[in-house]
């Protein structure tokens, strides 16, 4: 009957959609990779809205709104390095699958806790169910600067293995802090 | 004999009429899929051309604005917040923020986050409330008393007329005490209020008490039973908010 042609069609639009939104994803994120603006640009860029922008706002979002929301993602930004000592250089993050309810998503972090460096590499598998979000990481693999010492590669080991993220930064915290007390006593007995 | 042949022919035509029209509407739904179908294509083929052509390098600057060679100044800011709030989002990925339940009015991107089994963050959607997680014994000290910091700070600054003197807190940062007027027949009246945050994994106080002066009227008392009512079943800001509308309408 007529019913499985239909079916096919909806079937092929379901899929479609989902490749569209995929695409979309991978060609925002790409777009918001590929450009770099730097400070300077970016005040540059507040005089001149805040210029161009004369009479009462017909948009949502007024240059002042937008000044106020950079300056208090930044002030949060700022306290988190601040507080975890933890400093990300480098992030970036390729789409590898999007459908309505998972998202796959391959994630590249470079960045130092203290004066130890680090770079991450891992997947991230969001899946959505009724109201909360859950998400796994797998594929986790690190790679530290003071990797010859066997300690550590025991423990990035270990934490490969489990994929607990929030373990590695937790402890990294803490020895990068020990590691600075460290390196400060010894260089005081120089 | 004849009538009944007649009835049979009618009969018969009007069945036949109605396949058509059922034939003709199965048919137009399909060209209707069909045509999505060849529009979902051809967007779909749009954006992998523009996604191949990104990978190779070659959609710079230019892609940022619809026609103009140079990204318009509101496109510069835009990108700017969307690249700080990923970083912020690294740190929420990373585990590297602090569980403590907050009311945090500022970027709508904090969300609420749920700890899930693995120990990591996820997003739960909602705006305007924070549930965070410590990494480590500093971070959980340092960031109840931020966090209510920039809360007081937040909402004398968008409530400047509405609350009065500062907001006192305790020790454990779970306890928040301030003054704010109300208005009836043209006259204000100070209302105190505690709020009890006694659920460090909910954003919404446990416990709420308001007490006005006694030369207060009678009728205020149902007002401060609706406050109550309203800040244990919405974040403080948007509690705020829902007065100053209140107010507004002429309430």
């Amino acid at each position: 009957m007529d019913n499985s042609i239909c079916q096919v069609y909806e079937d092929e639009i379901q899929s479609l959609e989902e490749e569209i939104k995929l695409l979309a994803e991978k060609y925002e994120d790409g777009q918001q990779e590929s450009i770099f603006f730097s400070d300077e640009e970016i005040l540059m860029s507040i005089k001149t809205f805040q210029k161009e922008f004369q009479g009462p706002s017909k948009r949502h979002e007024s240059p002042s709104d937008l000044k106020a929301e950079l300056e208090s993602v930044e002030k949060d930004l700022s306290f988190l390095m601040k507080f975890t000592g933890i400093q990300f250089t480098s992030h970036s993050k390729k789409t590898l699958e999007k459908t309505r309810n998972r998202t796959m998503q391959k994630h590249r972090l470079k960045g130092n806790c203290h004066s130890l460096s680090f770079q991450l590499e891992f997947q991230l598998l969001e899946t959505q169910n009724k109201e909360c979000v859950s998400a796994v990481i797998t594929d986790l693999s690190i790679i530290m600067d003071s990797g010859e010492d066997s300690d550590m590669r025991k423990f990035v080991s270990s934490i490969e293995e489990h994929g607990n993220l929030l373990t590695f930064f937790r402890s990294l915290s803490s020895y990068a802090e020990w590691y600075e007390h460290r390196r400060c006593t010894f260089l005081h007995f120089k | 004999g004849v009538f009944t042949h007649l009835e049979m022919l009618e009969a018969r035509a009007h069945e036949a009429a109605v396949q058509q029209e059922e034939k003709e509407q199965e048919e137009e739904k399909l060209a209707g899929l069909k045509a999505r179908v060849e529009e979902l294509r051809l967007r779909r083929d749009e954006l992998q051309a523009k996604v191949d052509l990104q990978q190779k390098g070659q959609l710079g600057k230019e892609g940022v604005v619809s026609d103009a060679a140079q990204p318009s100044a509101r496109a510069v800011l835009e990108w700017k917040i969307k690249s700080v709030k990923a970083m912020l989002q690294v740190f929420y990925l990373t585990g590297n923020v602090s569980r403590f339940a907050c009311v945090l009015p500022t970027a709508a991107f904090w969300g609420l986050l749920d700890v899930q089994r693995t120990g990591m963050p996820g997003w739960s959607g909602g705006w305007g409330h924070c549930t965070l997680r410590a990494a480590s014994p500093t971070l959980m000290d340092s960031l109840p008393s931020f966090a209510f910091q920039k809360l007081s700070l937040s909402l004398q600054e968008h409530f400047s007329d509405q609350i009065e003197g500062t907001l006192q807190r305790n020790s454990l940062c779970n306890l928040l005490v301030f003054n704010y007027n109300v208005s009836s027949k043209s006259e204000t009246f100070p209302f105190k209020v505690r709020l009890l945050y006694g659920d460090l994994s909910c954003s919404l106080p446990t416990e709420v008490v308001i007490s006005c002066t006694p030369d207060a009227p009678a009728s205020l008392a149902e007002t401060a039973a609706a406050h109550s009512d309203l800040f244990r079943r919405v974040a403080l800001h948007k509690a705020f908010r829902s007065f100053g509308r209140a107010e507004e309408s002429g309430d």
